[in-house]
C-alpha cells in the first residue's frame, strides 16, 4: 500500500503545524523529539522505570507458597538476563552509536531551570543568571556546541551536585548507636532494598538528627556524604527562605524533583528549624510565607506522589519546636538524638552545690580535657570531669589566687 | 509460662524499637490513636504472631502444647530434611509420618494451615491433609493450595488441587470443587473432567444450588449434557440446561444496562467525539470513505453489543418498515457489506430470536457478499448459545458448499463462531456435532477449494474443536497443509491454518507433541512458523517457565527478511505467561526487553502481546508503552499498539485511552489505515457501552475460558498481518472477538432466577492466601446495589445478611437464599 513514505511525510507536516499553533498537549507526539524531555514530561519518564518494578509477593509470612512465588520471579529474571546477555553479544554496530548517543543523552541529565547567559569567560566557563536569583559563574558542560552561545541567549543550567566532603564515619569518635541508626535508616535502603523487602517491611523515608549544638550533627551528615555512593544534595534551612513569595516553595520542589532524577540520592537539610516550626497564626506575610515553603516540606516528603530512593535527613537542634506534622512516622520515621560524650552526666555538675564562677567550669572543662590526653584517649569521661572538679575545688579552697591554677 | 525462644527474641524486639520511635510528644492521647493505624506491616505481623503465640499458651492438651511450641518450626524443617534423606537412601520413613501427623494436627488446630500444607508437601503426603481439615479451616487451607497450585511444577499441581477438589466436596462447598474440576479441565482430558464434575451435581441433592453450579458452568463456556443422574427431575433438568445453554444471559445483559441506564443506542459520532478535537482534523477531507464508513461499521457494532437497537442498521428498517432498510448496508463496498450486515448480529448478541428475525432478510438479497455477512452473523448471534433447534447449523449447513467463495467463508465462520467448544464427545450426544464435522473436513481436502476458505475451514474447525485434541480433524488440517503449493505457503492467510490446529491443543500440554513432530516435516517457509504456533497454544494459560524460555530464545536470534516465526513466539510469551499476576508482569518486563533488542517482525508483535496480558485491564505503565509505541515510526508497529490500545481498554469506557486513541485520531488524521485501527480501538474502548470484557480469565482470575481464548488468539494472530487481513478483505475477523466478550457485571437472582437487588460491596480485591483469621478480602470499597459492573481487579461480597449467596465468588449471575437465621434488626 505503501503508507510508509507518505506517512512519514504528513507527520512531519502535522508537527509543525502543530508547533507553530504552540499546543503544548499535542506537542508529546512528536517522534523523537529530545527537548520535549523538560519539566512534566520528565516526570513521565519514570513510565518503564516503574514498569521495571518488581511485582510485590503476597503473603508476607514466610512459607512455601511465597517462595514458589520468588522462585517463579526469579526464573523470569534469569530469562531475562540470558536473553540480554545474548542480545549484547550479536547486537549489530549501527545500535552500538544509537546506545552511545542515548548515553549522551544520559549524561546531559535534567536540567535545572532556564537562565540567561550574560558572559563567556574562556572556553568552559561562563557567568549566567537565573530568572530570579543571582549570578553564577559556571562550567560549560562538553556537549554544548559553542558556536551557537552568545551572551543574553537562554541556556539550560545543569544543577551541579556537591563534590565529598572529607569527614568519614572514622573522623566521628564515639556515637556508634546513631552512626549504626543512620546507616540502617538512610544508607541500607539504597544499597541493600532487598534486605528490607525480606522482612517485609518499608524502610524509613528519612531521619531527623536532633541534639545539643556541636554534638556532631552534621558532621555526622557529611560523613554520611561522604561514605555513599548515593546523590547527596545539601541545603540550610535557611536556604528555603526565599525574597519573593512562592519561590521557596518552589525551590524545596526543585531540590526534590532534583533529588528524584538523581536517584538514588540524600537530601541533607541543616537547621530546618528555620522553616520547620510549629504552626501558629502568622501575621506577617514573611511569616506565612515560611510556613508554606514548610507545608511544601511536608508535601514533598510524604505526598501524593511517592518518592522512591530519596532519603531525607534532617538536622536541628530544637526539635521541640518543630512542626509535629514533620516528624510524624511516614515522614520522618527515624529521631536520632545526638547525646554529649556518652557517659558524662552533666546534672551531677550542674548540681553541686559548689560555688563555681564561668571560668572555674571552664577550667574543669579543660583539665578534664587534659587529663583524657595525658591516657591518651580522645573521649573525656566522667571520671576525667570528677578529677578535674576536684583539682579545681582543692586548688581554689588553698587560696591560690585565681586564674592560676596549673 | 512456656517461653518460647523465638517469640520472645522478637517480642521483646518490639517495645524496644517502639521506644527510640517515640515521638517526644506530651499528647499521650494522641499517641493511642495513632498506634493502631500508623503499625508498620512488620508490626501487623509481629501482632498476629503474639495473638497466635498468646492462643497456643492457652491450649488445652498440656503436652502437646509443651513439645510443640518449643519445636515447632525447626522440627518441621528438619523432618522434611530427614524425609528427603531417607528417601534418597530408601529407608524406612514411617515414624517420621507419624511425627508429621502430630504436627500437623496441631497446625490445622491453631491456624497455620499453610506450616501444615507445605509440610505435607515436604514429605509428599497431602493426603492426610482431608482428614485433618474442620469447618472453620477447610476454606483457608483449600485457598492456600489452589493458589499454590499454580506455581508448582506438574504433576504436583494436579494432586493439589486433588486434595482441595476431596476437601470441597467433604465439606459440601460444591461450588468452589466445581470451579476446580473446570481448572482442571484445561489441562486434562475431557472424561476425567467429566467425572468430577457429574459427582458434584450428583452429590448435591440442592437444586437451587445445582442451578448455580450451571451458571458456573454457562460463565466457562463449555457445553453440557445432563443426564438423568444428575437431575432426575425432567422438568428440572430442563430448567438447568437452560442455564447451561446461556439463552438467559441477553436478558441478564438487558437488566443490567436498564439499571445502569444506557439502553439508549449510540452512533460512531458519539464514540469519536470529534467535537473535543481542535477543528481542522475533524473536519478532516475524508480520503477513503468507504474504510471510514466501514470502521464506523464496526464501532456501531462493537458500541451497541447486545443492545439489539443502534442507530445505523436496525434504526430505518424499524422507521419505515423496512422500505429504506439497509441504507447503512449500502453505503459499504463489495466485502464491507458483508461486515456491515454481520454487525447486526454484534447488535443483537445472545438474543437469538430477535437476532435471527433481524438477518433473516438478509437472505434473501442478490448480493453474495450481504449473504455472506448475514451467514457471519448468525454465527455471532448464537456464540456462546445453545438453542435447542440449533437455527445456526440449519441455516448455514446449505451454504457450505456454494460456489462463491465469500458465501462459503461466511458459513464457515459462522458455524465455528456458533459452535465454538461444543466439542466433547460426551456422553448422550444429541448435538449434531459429527455433522458439523463431516461438513467442515472434507472442504479442507477440496483440491479446487481457494485458499482463504480452507484457511477458515481450519480456524472453524480449531474453535469447535478447542482443546479436545481430537485426532481427526488434526489429521485434516495437517494434510490440508501438506497440500498446500509453495507459492500459497506465502500467502499471509496461511498462517491460519497452524493456528486451526494449535487451537486444538489449547492449554494441553503435552498432548501436543505428537503433531509437533508431524510439522517438523511440513516445508520449511511454514515449519517454524507452525512449531511456534502450536507450542504457544498447546501452553496457553499454564504459566510454564520453560516454554517462555523457548519463546524468548527464538525471539533472541536475528533472521533474515522474510522470516515471520517470531510474531507467534511473542505472542506465545503473552498466552503462557498470563496464566498468573506473577508471571503476567514478569513478561510485560521481558517484553520491555523484546523491544529494545528486536526487529521489526518482533516489534510488530509487542503491542499485540501487552494487549493480550493485560486485555481489558488498562495498566498505567502498560497504557504509557503502548501509547509510545503508536507513535512509532514503523507503520505496522503503530497499527498493532493502537489496536492492543482498545484490547487493554476493552469494554472498560476507560478515559484516558479514549483521550489517547482521540488525539491519535486527529495525529492520523490523513492516513487511512491507521485511522480505521484507531476507530476499531474506540470501538473496543467503548464496547458494550462500557459493559463488556474481553478478560478470558474470570471467577477471580482462576478459571481461563478456551473459547475467550481462542477467539482473542485468532484476532491476535491476524493482526501480525495486518495489511493483508484485516486492513484487507478479511476484516470480519475483528468479529471473532465476540467469542470473549462476556459482560463484567454481578447479577443476584432469587430462587426462582428473577433479579433481585441487593446492596454489594464491590471493591479492589486483596490477597489473603495464606493470612490467618477472617482478613478483609476487599479494600477502598463502595456500597452499590446490583446489579453492579466488576472492573478488572475487583471483588464483590455482599452487604446484607439477609441473603447466602450460592456461590463463593460473586460474578456473573448468582443466586442468592434468603438466609433463615437473618433477623431485622430494630
Amino acid at each position: 500500500m505503501g503508507q510508509g513514505t507518505p506517512g512519514g511525510l504528513n507527520r512531519q507536516g502535522n508537527s509543525g503545524d502543530r508547533k507553530n499553533d504552540g499546543d503544548k498537549k499535542e506537542k508529546k507526539f512528536e517522534p523523537a523529539a529530545p527537548p520535549a524531555r523538560v519539566g512534566r514530561k520528565q516526570r513521565k519518564q519514570k513510565g518503564p522505570e516503574a514498569a521495571a518494578r518488581l511485582p510485590t509477593v503476597t503473603p508476607h509470612s514466610k512459607c512455601r507458597l511465597r517462595l514458589l512465588k520468588l522462585e517463579r520471579i526469579k526464573d523470569y529474571l534469569l530469562m531475562e538476563e540470558e536473553f540480554v546477555a545474548n542480545q549484547e553479544r550479536l547486537k549489530p554496530q549501527e545500535e552500538k552509536t544509537e546506545e552511545d548517543r542515548s548515553k549522551v543523552d544520559d549524561l546531559r541529565g535534567s536540567p535545572m531551570s532556564v537562565g540567561n547567559l550574560e558572559e563567556l569567560i574562556d572556553e568552559n566557563h561562563a557567568i549566567v543568571s537565573s530568572s530570579v536569583g543571582p549570578e553564577y559563574y559556571v562550567g560549560i558542560l562538553s556537549f554544548v556546541d559553542k558556536d551557537q552561545l552568545e551572551p543574553g541567549c537562554a541556556i539550560l543550567m545543569h544543577n551541579k551536585v556537591e563534590k565529598a566532603p572529607l569527614e568519614s564515619y572514622a573522623d566521628i569518635g564515639g556515637l556508634d548507636a546513631q552512626i549504626q541508626e543512620i546507616k540502617e535508616a538512610v544508607e541500607l535502603p539504597l544499597t541493600h532494598p532487598e534486605l528490607y523487602e525480606d522482612i517485609g517491611i518499608k524502610p524509613p523515608k528519612g531521619v531527623i538528627l536532633y541534639g545539643e549544638p556541636g554534638t556532631g550533627k552534621t558532621l555526622l551528615a557529611k560523613a554520611v556524604a561522604n561514605s555513599t555512593s548515593a546523590t547527596f544534595l545539601r541545603v540550610v534551612g535557611s536556604e528555603l527562605i526565599q525574597k519573593y513569595l512562592g519561590d521557596g516553595p518552589k525551590l524545596v520542589r526543585e531540590l526534590f524533583r532534583v533529588a528524584d532524577d538523581l536517584s538514588p540520592s540524600i537530601v541533607f537539610i541543616d537547621e530546618i528549624d528555620a522553616v520547620g516550626t510549629k504552626r501558629y497564626d502568622a501575621h506577617s506575610g514573611g511569616e506565612r510565607e515560611i510556613q508554606r515553603t514548610m507545608l511544601e516540606l511536608l508535601n514533598q516528603l510524604d505526598g501524593f506522589d511517592s518518592r522512591g530512593d530519596v532519603k531525607v535527613i534532617l538536622a536541628t537542634n530544637k526539635i521541640e519546636s518543630l512542626d509535629p506534622a514533620l516528624l510524624r512516622p511516614g515522614r520522618i520515621d527515624r529521631k536520632i538524638e545526638m547525646t554529649l560524650a556518652d557517659d558524662v552526666n552533666l546534672e551531677e555538675f550542674v548540681m553541686t552545690k559548689d560555688e563555681f564562677s564561668g571560668a572555674d567550669i571552664k577550667a574543669i572543662c579543660t583539665e578534664a580535657g587534659l587529663l583524657a590526653l595525658r591516657e591518651r584517649r580522645m573521649k573525656v569521661t566522667h571520671g576525667d570531669f570528677k578529677k578535674a572538679k576536684d583539682k579545681v575545688m582543692f586548688k581554689k579552697k588553698e587560696g591560690v589566687p585565681e586564674g592560676l591554677y596549673m | 509460662m512456656e517461653p518460647e525462644p523465638n517469640n520472645t527474641g522478637s517480642g521483646s524486639g518490639n517495645p524496644k524499637e517502639e521506644a527510640t520511635l517515640k515521638v517526644p510528644s506530651k499528647d499521650p492521647k494522641k499517641k493511642d490513636d495513632k498506634k493502631d493505624e500508623d503499625l508498620s506491616e512488620e508490626d501487623v505481623a509481629l501482632k498476629q504472631q503474639l495473638e497466635l503465640y498468646v492462643e497456643r499458651v492457652q491450649d488445652v492438651d498440656q503436652g502437646l502444647q509443651k513439645v510443640a511450641l518449643e519445636s515447632m518450626r525447626n522440627l518441621a524443617g528438619e523432618i522434611a530434611q530427614e524425609y528427603a534423606k531417607r528417601v534418597n537412601e530408601e529407608a524406612a520413613v514411617k515414624d517420621l509420618i507419624e511425627l508429621v501427623e502430630q504436627i500437623v494436627a496441631f497446625h490445622m488446630k491453631h491456624n497455620a494451615e499453610p506450616e501444615a500444607v507445605d509440610l505435607l508437601m515436604e514429605v509428599e503426603f497431602l493426603d492426610l491433609l482431608v482428614k485433618h481439615v474442620d469447618s472453620t479451616n477447610y476454606k483457608r487451607t483449600c485457598l492456600y493450595l489452589t493458589s499454590s497450585a499454580r506455581y508448582l511444577p506438574g504433576p504436583d499441581d494436579m494432586s493439589v488441587l486433588d486434595i482441595a477438589y476431596t476437601i470441597y466436596t467433604k465439606f459440601e462447598e460444591f461450588p468452589s470443587a466445581l470451579q476446580i474440576a473446570l481448572y482442571l479441565h484445561n489441562m486434562q482430558h475431557w472424561m476425567f473432567v467429566w467425572q468430577h464434575v457429574k459427582q458434584v451435581f450428583t452429590s448435591c441433592p440442592d437444586l437451587l444450588r445445582k442451578k448455580q453450579f450451571c451458571y458456573i458452568l454457562a460463565r466457562q463456556g463449555l457445553s453440557f449434557e445432563l443426564d438423568e443422574e444428575m437431575c432426575a427431575d425432567d422438568e428440572d433438568r430442563e430448567a438447568l440446561q437452560e442455564i447451561i445453554n446461556n439463552t438467559k444471559l441477553s436478558e441478564g445483559y438487558l437488566t443490567l444496562a436498564r439499571d445502569i441506564e444506557v439502553m439508549e443506542p449510540k452512533s460512531p459520532e458519539d464514540i469519536y467525539k470529534a467535537h473535543l478535537l481542535d477543528g481542522r482534523a475533524s473536519a478532516g477531507a475524508s480520503v477513503d470513505s468507504a474504510r471510514q464508513n466501514l470502521a464506523a461499521t464496526f464501532v456501531n457494532a462493537f458500541v451497541n453489543a447486545g443492545f439489539g437497537q443502534d442507530k445505523l442498521m436496525t434504526v430505518p428498517s424499524e422507521a419505515s418498515s423496512g422500505g429504506s432498510s439497509g441504507n447503512w448496508l449500502f453505503k459499504n463496498k463489495e466485502h464491507g457489506k458483508a461486515s456491515a450486515a454481520a454487525s447486526l448480529g454484534m447488535i443483537h448478541i445472545w438474543d437469538v430470536d430477535a437476532g435471527l428475525a433481524q438477518i433473516d432478510k438478509y437472505f434473501h438479497s442478490n448480493d453474495n457478499h450481504v449473504i455472506a455477512g448475514a451467514l457471519l452473523g448468525v454465527g455471532v448471534v448464537n456464540c456462546g448459545i445453545k438453542n435447542d433447534c440449533d437455527p445456526a447449523l440449519a441455516l448455514l449447513a446449505d451454504y457450505l458448499d456454494k460456489e462463491d467463495s465469500s458465501i462459503r467463508i461466511g458459513a464457515i465462520t459462522g458455524l465455528g463462531l456458533a459452535y465454538a467448544g461444543t466439542q466433547n464427545e460426551q456422553v448422550g450426544i444429541s448435538f449434531p456435532l459429527h455433522c458439523i464435522r463431516d461438513k467442515l473436513t472434507p472442504i479442507l481436502g477440496d483440491p479446487k477449494a481457494p485458499l482463504d476458505v480452507i484457511a477458515f475451514t481450519a480456524i472453524a474447525l480449531g474453535l469447535v474443536y478447542v482443546g479436545s485434541c481430537n485426532e481427526d480433524v488434526a489429521q485434516a488440517i495437517i494434510f490440508a497443509l501438506m497440500d498446500r503449493s509453495e507459492s500459497d505457503l506465502g500467502e499471509p492467510l496461511t498462517r491460519l491454518l497452524p493456528l486451526g490446529l494449535g487451537l486444538l491443543y489449547l492449554g494441553k500440554q503435552d498432548s501436543v507433541e505428537a503433531t509437533a513432530e508431524v510439522s517438523k516435516t511440513f516445508n520449511e517457509k511454514i515449519r517454524k512458523y507452525c512449531d511456534m504456533t502450536l507450542l504457544s497454544c498447546a501452553y496457553a494459560g499454564t504459566g510454564n517457565v520453560l516454554k517462555v524460555q523457548h519463546f524468548l530464545g527464538q525471539c533472541a536470534q536475528h533472521l533474515e527478511k522474510g522470516e515471520t516465526f517470531q510474531g507467534p513466539a511473542v505472542l506465545g510469551i503473552a498466552m503462557v505467561a498470563m496464566a498468573e499476576e506473577l508471571g503476567l508482569d514478569m513478561a510485560i518486563r521481558s517484553l520491555e526487553h523484546l523491544l529494545q533488542y528486536g526487529e521489526q517482525n518482533i516489534r510488530k508483535a509487542v503491542p499485540l502481546a501487552l494487549g493480550l496480558l493485560c486485555i481489558s485491564n488498562p495498566k498505567v505503565h502498560v497504557m504509557d508503552t503502548l501509547s509510545r509505541l503508536s507513535h512509532d515510526a514503523d507503520t505496522e508497529v503503530a497499527m498493532a499498539a493502537v489496536i492492543s490500545l482498545g484490547l487493554i481498554g476493552a469494554g472498560t469506557n476507560n478515559a484516558r485511552i479514549a483521550g489517547m486513541l482521540r488525539n491519535l485520531s486527529s495525529y492520523y488524521y490523513k492516513e487511512a489505515s491507521l485511522l480505521f485501527c484507531v476507530r476499531i480501538a474506540q470501538g473496543f474502548v467503548h464496547m458494550g457501552k462500557g459493559l463488556l470484557t474481553l478478560a478470558p480469565y474470570h471467577s477471580e482470575r482462576f478459571l481461563l475460558s478456551p473459547t475467550a481464548l481462542a477467539g482473542l488468539v485468532v484476532l491476535l494472530h491476524a493482526c501480525l498481518d495486518m495489511k493483508a487481513i484485516i486492513l484487507g478483505k478479511y476484516h470480519y475477523v475483528l468479529y471473532f472477538v465476540v467469542l470473549a466478550m462476556q459482560p463484567r457485571m454481578l447479577l443476584t437472582v432469587d430462587e426462582n432466577l428473577k433479579p433481585l437487588s441487593v446492596a454489594v460491596r464491590v471493591g479492589q480485591a486483596v490477597d489473603v492466601v495464606g493470612q490467618a483469621g477472617r482478613p478483609k478480602t476487599i479494600t477502598g470499597f463502595q456500597t452499590h446495589s446490583t446489579p453492579v459492573l466488576l472492573a478488572a481487579g475487583d471483588r464483590a461480597e455482599l452487604a446484607t445478611e439477609k441473603y447466602i449467596p450460592l456461590s463463593p465468588i460473586l460474578e456473573g449471575f448468582v443466586i442468592l437464599k434468603e438466609n433463615p437465621d437473618y433477623r431485622e434488626e430494630a
